[in-house]
């Protein structure tokens, strides 16, 4: 029985590690978007990164387990914000008009608000899944949740750096008003 | 929005000190901050987004007026 609770303590974190890797991902993406090929973040897609960040903080602090769901209840709370600012985006583009069309280049035929709604998504859709079948996370120990630790750990800040450079970004792009530019206001 | 990036930033610092609590906190207050963001991006008289079947309802309204 010991066993089969260790292996299920396992497989969770690993649910969890995978998302929080995938989510990394996403934002290093958008980085490489915005840099490499001068996509510029619009107004909506800035909150979206945000609300994303928001997911990963929740992930890793649900990843060092203290007993609690708090981590798990974080992270909700910022997808389900990245859900109603990416529907809402969507819906807003979904009628072309001038000044009015997706934004960015689409991926696998798919732009990025509705990429946005499908990851908040799978988010919700991930933890119902895991709290239904491993029921929240067990206090049982594992010899490779050390080394998941020190994987999150290094993940972690990966992501803080992330949300760093995204700070200063937003500070060159939009100063210290509102974000409503076509271009990086403090370098015109 | 550069307020909503630093309070987040702030709280993956405190975390990564060892201030868990207060990191919680900043994360909190950038979800505010974030929620006040989005609410003001959509109801600004002057920046904020309109639904585009509204749009489209009125434009429809001002065409059947025309004819």
């Amino acid at each position: 029985m010991l066993g089969l609770d260790r292996m299920a303590a396992l497989f969770d974190r690993l649910v969890l590690l995978a998302m929080f890797l995938i989510l990394a991902a996403i934002l290093t993406a958008a980085l490489v978007m915005q840099y490499a090929f001068g996509e510029l973040p619009c107004p909506l897609c800035l909150p979206q990164r945000y609300a994303m960040f928001g997911c990963c903080f929740g992930l890793a602090q649900q990843l060092r387990f203290d007993g609690s769901e708090r981590g798990s209840g974080l992270s909700l709370l910022f997808a389900v914000v990245l859900l109603v600012i990416a529907v809402r985006q969507t819906l807003l583009d979904l009628f072309p008009r001038p000044g009015h069309e997706y934004v960015g280049s689409a991926i696998l035929g798919i732009h990025m608000p509705v990429w946005g709604a499908l990851i908040a998504v799978a988010l919700i859709l991930g933890f119902a899944l895991r709290f239904a079948i491993f029921g929240g996370m067990r206090a049982v120990s594992v010899p490779a949740v050390a080394s998941l630790r020190r994987l999150t750990q290094a993940l972690f800040i990966y992501v803080a750096l992330l949300c760093a450079v995204n700070f200063i970004s937003a500070i060159v792009q939009c100063g210290l008003g509102e974000c409503h530019t076509m271009g990086y206001s403090l370098l015109k | 929005m550069v307020a909503v990036y630093g309070v987040l930033l702030g709280a993956f610092v405190l975390d990564f000190a060892g201030h868990r609590r207060l990191a919680i906190c900043c994360l909190l207050l950038s979800f505010a901050l974030g929620l006040w963001l989005f609410l003001w991006e959509i109801y600004s008289p002057d920046y904020g987004f309109r639904m585009p079947w509204l749009q489209v309802e009125s434009v429809a309204v001002s065409l059947a007026a025309v004819s």
